[in-house]
């Protein structure tokens, strides 16, 4: 594994800024075409925000008119390589239904689904899912802990050769090889086993943002990639050495944790420049890459292909394509099945 | 024009025959290969089906794991994001998808099935179910199965908050199962809402239908009990204010078709064989909701049983046949594994239209939803021998008369 030189990039398209027209009929094309755009230049994955109800009064207003897990299956039909993270609630779905749904995106994408965790809470969501006296911080981390456990756990159901397709004995599946996970915790019990079968890239790659110090522990235990908000190179580069500490001591390879800074990039931003900043926070050792967020715009995700990412690439910073096919060897993450 | 019949593909696992899996055609990696379902939604496409169909459940089927290892249906991919998939591969068919009352919350299965509905330009669908298994109660903590007049509660709260949010409003909602405050963060739905289809045959089953279903999927295995059932349901629409063709009642029916009478036949027997006896005793055991059916001699009558709370209607279904045709416990299983108490046909393209226009011409269907028994091959049966035979009784359409799913079914456009 040589990814220690090279950096990671995410693409997140930020909803609200889409080229549709207002009254337009919501195009999945457009997105679909976006996405390509972000395969052929070898980005490791592009993250779907979810836009769940931020307020009372934003009814029709989302140029995203798609729930994040059905857009990411559409996806996964039209692309194969890159992969594809969508960020779903833990207030708005019970975890073995989640982890049901990821595990299915998995198999559909053929090894590069993603589960991106939100680990602040949505406002006004628990409002809107029978909630409405919402968690305390406290309440919500621990519930958030055990859910991503719950989910987690039901991914390994099933062992890598637990199907048979045995026609002639009539031995579908191994029972040994079929896992309960019999979870009984604080807020949730889970019997299990999950019913899709095993992903072809170990577990869907979970991805964590919206942290606090307070979720460094959890996330250093659990996360496969952590997303941070951007901040001076050294913070950054004390928060990344926090984090790697911090899963080293859950008896984690540290390396197993990919630490990426969001960067927000406009169309005024140069080229070079761009370069030069994230050159500056990789070498610092701050980052094991960058989530890059773009308006949804051809134009922003062109400008980045086509100028900056060339420029990485001349200085070596990232790598020429694609090695395997599942997200979790882009990442380079065990499991990879591929690398 | 005369009124034309609508038709559902039940996509399912490896077939609907429970030993579907084990038939020497029958493609076993249904439940981890997209392509397959894609291929499968292309071939109904062509066809002309009103819509694919999709059942669900969050959690195995059987609560024995080596009954469960002996049967294709304990993996599969979960029914959203399946269809999301087939969204975009595919571009008039309908698109319905199972899920349940019992665990989810109402504004995340409006928005999801919206998005859906979106992704396909309106082409989405709501088959509710309250879920009547203990083995999916264990995957959503640990109270067990709630009671079936519970459950249809929840149920009809949870239909009003979805319906009041798919038309664009905020529900302002705080009742006894759910609070639910704003609206929808999408846009209107394409068809003005998803279809919302159900399945529940009980009393409160089908009042719930009655007031708020737009298709209506059921197992009857006879003609007068078919008949029985369209009536009786569109009957009670009035009281709700509703036309009785606001409602399309779809049975199930499971076609075993070939060339000649002799094929179709031997065809069907090759299947039942391959029914192992402790399957098809746990699955009817499933059906009678008790769990101790193998301890009563195989080749003997059904033992007398205690109401269930859990599927009623299912197993009214079985009792009755099994005191009206005088089967053992083993006849019943396999007949019932086989087609899973929904209604068989064996037989020529001829004979299976005949009885599909008698039903459909008799007032005791709208439609039927197809449940092959293996993929791909009774899918491909049914739609190059049956379909073709049904269009040239002017039964079935041509092509598709309109783009969305509501346009498919002749139904209203909702306000």
């Amino acid at each position: 594994m040589d990814n220690g030189a090279t950096m990671h990039l995410a693409v997140s398209l930020l909803p609200g800024t889409a080229d549709t027209s207002p009254g337009e009929e919501p195009e999945f094309s457009g997105l679909a075409g976006l996405v390509q755009r972000a395969e052929a230049a070898g980005i490791d994955m592009v993250l779907l925000v979810d836009s769940a109800p931020a307020s009372s009064n934003n009814a029709a207003n989302s140029t995203v008119p798609f729930e994040a897990t059905t857009l990411l299956a559409a996806l996964a039909t039209v692309t194969s390589r890159i992969g594809l993270v969508a960020a779903a609630s833990t207030v708005a779905h019970q975890p073995y239904n989640l982890a049901r749904r990821f595990a299915s995106l998995d198999i559909i994408s053929h090894g590069r689904a993603g589960w991106n965790a939100v680990m602040a809470q949505a406002p006004r969501e628990a409002a809107n899912f029978s909630r409405p006296e919402g968690f305390s911080d406290t309440d919500f981390r621990r519930r958030s802990e055990e859910y991503i456990g719950i989910v987690q756990g039901l991914w390994q159901s099933w062992d890598l050769d637990a199907l048979l397709f045995d026609k002639t004995r009539g031995r579908f599946h191994d029972p040994e090889k079929m896992h309960l996970l019999d979870h009984k915790g604080e807020f949730f019990s889970v019997r299990g086993p999950l019913n899709v079968a095993r992903s072809p890239q170990d577990k869907p790659v979970l991805v964590l943002s919206g942290l606090t110090e307070a979720d460094f522990d959890i996330a250093a235990r659990t996360a496969d990639v952590i997303l941070l908000e951007s901040g001076s190179v050294e913070s950054a580069k004390a928060r990344f050495d926090d984090l790697k500490r911090r899963a080293t001591a859950a008896g984690r390879d540290p390396d197993a944790v990919k630490v990426l800074t969001n960067i927000s990039l406009t169309a005024e931003d140069k080229p070079a420049a761009t370069a030069d900043r994230l050159e500056t926070q990789f070498r610092a050792k701050s980052c094991d890459g960058f989530n890059i967020r773009l308006p949804q715009q051809r134009s922003a995700l062109d400008d980045f292909a086509d100028r900056v990412l060339p420029e990485l690439r001349q200085r070596g910073l990232v790598r020429e394509g694609y090695r395997g096919t599942t997200l979790r060897s882009h990442l380079g993450l065990a499991g990879g099945g591929d690398q | 024009m005369t009124a034309r019949m609508k038709l559902g593909a039940f996509l399912w696992a490896t077939g609907h025959h429970i030993a579907a899996w084990r038939h020497p055609k029958a493609y076993v990696t249904a439940g981890i290969d997209i392509d397959h379902y894609i291929q499968l939604a292309r071939t109904a496409e062509a066809a002309k089906f009103d819509m694919i169909f999709c059942e669900d459940a969050a959690g195995l089927r059987e609560a024995d794991v080596g009954i469960a290892s002996q049967t294709s249906r304990s993996i599969g991919f979960e029914p959203i994001s399946l269809l999301s998939a087939l969204a975009v591969q595919t571009s008039r068919i309908g698109l319905v998808s199972t899920a349940s009352t019992s665990y989810n919350e109402p504004y995340g299965l409006a928005r999801t099935f919206l998005s859906l509905d979106h992704l396909s330009r309106g082409r989405a669908g709501w088959n509710l179910v309250t879920s009547a298994s203990p083995i999916e109660a264990a995957n959503f903590g640990s109270t067990g199965l709630k009671p079936h007049a519970d459950r249809y509660e929840r149920a009809r709260e949870f239909a009003e908050v979805v319906t009041r949010l798919w038309q664009g409003k905020a529900p302002g909602h705080d009742g006894q199962s759910f609070s639910v405050h704003d609206p929808l963060d999408l846009p209107r739905s394409p068809q003005g809402a998803p279809v919302m289809v159900q399945a529940g045959a009980s009393d409160v089953g089908r009042d719930l239908a009655a007031r708020t279903a737009d298709v209506v999927f059921t197992a009857a295995q006879t003609f007068e009990e078919a008949k029985a059932f369209y009536g009786d349901l569109k009957g009670r629409m009035a009281a709700y204010g509703r036309e009785p063709d606001d409602i399309k009642i779809m049975p199930g029916v499971s076609p075993v078709v070939a060339e000649t009478e002799a094929e179709a036949r031997e065809k069907h027997e090759e299947l039942q064989a391959l029914i192992p006896d402790d399957v098809g005793v746990a699955l009817l055991s499933s059906y009678l909701s008790i769990s101790d059916l193998w301890r009563y001699p195989i080749d003997g009558p059904l033992p007398e049983l205690p109401e269930s709370e859990g599927m009623k209607s299912r197993q009214a279904l079985v009792i009755e046949q099994s005191r009206r045709d005088g089967l053992s416990i083993r006849q019943l299983a396999r007949h019932f594994a086989g087609a899973r108490g929904h209604w068989r046909i064996v037989g020529t393209p001829a004979q299976v239209a005949d009885e599909l226009q008698a039903r459909f011409e008799g007032g005791a269907a709208d439609g039927f939803n197809v449940m092959p028994s293996y993929f791909p091959g009774e899918l491909d049966a049914f739609a190059t021998l049956v379909v073709p035979e049904l269009q040239r009784r002017g039964l079935f359409r041509r092509d598709y008369e309109g783009n969305t799913l509501r346009e498919h079914l002749g139904l209203k456009r909702p306000a």
